[in-house]
């Protein structure tokens, strides 16, 4: 079952209520503390949803700038991280179906933390991001957020701005996509075990 | 029944949408179809490294957080008089979101509202000269 990513991020230490008030009040020391510490994040969720660095930049840019207009209606119901989180996921989303640009080359993002990723099988971090970047973007938006970040199907709808139905068929045929086009480049899944059975560990 | 169906269920399995009855529908399939459980067993390696990617976090590019800030500084204060009313300016917030910024030369760009205020502050001028010129000639001419 898909598990949200979003409790990744929520490990995170929130600002403290005073720091969080400080930056509501325009506090540049405040909100640069804020940048500082979820760029990360925030990028990731751009890098992801966009595939290419100068559409990541911007819309990280602007999910930042919504944050520092919407501060003041932040309610620790929820975590600021998550809150940051959806901010990100929306201004990404909004970006992508604003912006009409030319396709650019693949371009594999660095890693904060140095070292190759774990990614199962011959998946190498190379090999998926040219995968997903090569989905049309009509499925790899609702891939991405169904499967890489865990989005309910009828989030992702209200998100996206699609019918149910739509979005489903579109993550179901990016995620079909996304496995012939690993094996195209050479990614050679594991042997499938005899008696294969649903209910092992997916 | 054929693959496509099943093709199908896979997906919804995966998402854990189906009853225990489709489940062992579906299991009953892939015990005689080596197509469609080298399908589940491949989608699910796919899927599972989506979500290991998910978990990694990408390297923002140098001086990133500098120029964020640089543009949060040309924003307005967060706490600034909101002369229009919250209603108005959140549905002027969704517009900004919505059409997004305008570029300038130089790299900077500036909220639509911005734009859309000087527009209908040109219009009021425009208007305002070409009334006093109608007036004007309606003085000169008055048949």
């Amino acid at each position: 079952m898909a598990t949200s990513n979003v409790h990744k991020w929520a490990a995170l230490p929130d600002p403290s209520p005073a720091e969080l008030a400080r930056a509501a009040e325009g506090d540049a020391q405040a909100f640069t503390l804020i940048v500082e510490r979820y760029q990360g994040m925030v990028y990731s969720v751009a890098f992801n949803v966009l595939g290419n660095h100068t559409d990541a930049e911007d819309a990280a840019q602007e999910a930042f700038l919504r944050c520092y207009r919407k501060l003041s209606q932040f309610r620790s119901e929820a975590s600021f991280s998550t809150w940051l989180f959806r901010l990100a996921l929306t201004a990404s989303v909004d970006y992508q179906r604003r912006e009409r640009r030319r396709p650019e080359p693949v371009e594999v993002p660095d890693l904060v933390d140095e070292g190759s990723p774990d990614l199962g099988d011959g998946v190498t971090a190379a090999a998926l991001t040219s995968a997903l970047h090569d989905l049309p973007a009509d499925y790899r938006v609702p891939t991405v957020l169904r499967d890489v970040y865990g989005l309910p199907y009828q989030e992702i709808a209200d998100v996206t701005g699609r019918p149910l139905g739509t979005v489903k068929v579109m993550v179901h045929r990016g995620r079909a996509s996304l496995r012939l086009r690993l094996r195209a480049q050479g990614v050679r899944p594991a042997a499938v075990p005899a008696g294969a059975r649903p209910g092992s560990d997916v | 029944m054929d693959c496509s169906y099943f093709r199908e269920r896979i997906n919804q399995f995966m998402d854990g949408e189906l009853g225990y009855l489709e489940v062992a529908e579906l299991q009953g399939h892939l015990s005689f179809c080596a197509d469609c459980a080298a399908e589940l067993a491949q989608m699910s390696e796919v899927r599972g490294a989506l979500a290991a990617w998910g978990r990694l976090e990408l390297a923002p590019p140098p001086g990133f957080a500098e120029r964020v800030m640089a543009a949060v500084e040309r924003e307005p204060l967060p706490g600034a008089a909101r002369p229009f009313g919250r209603a108005v300016d959140d549905a002027l917030d969704k517009l900004d979101e919505t059409l997004g910024r305008v570029p300038l030369p130089g790299g900077r760009t500036i909220p639509v509202r911005n734009v859309i205020g000087w527009g209908l502050a040109a219009a009021a001028v425009v208007i305002g000269l070409e009334r006093r010129h109608l007036r004007r000639s309606r003085e000169l001419n008055p048949s």
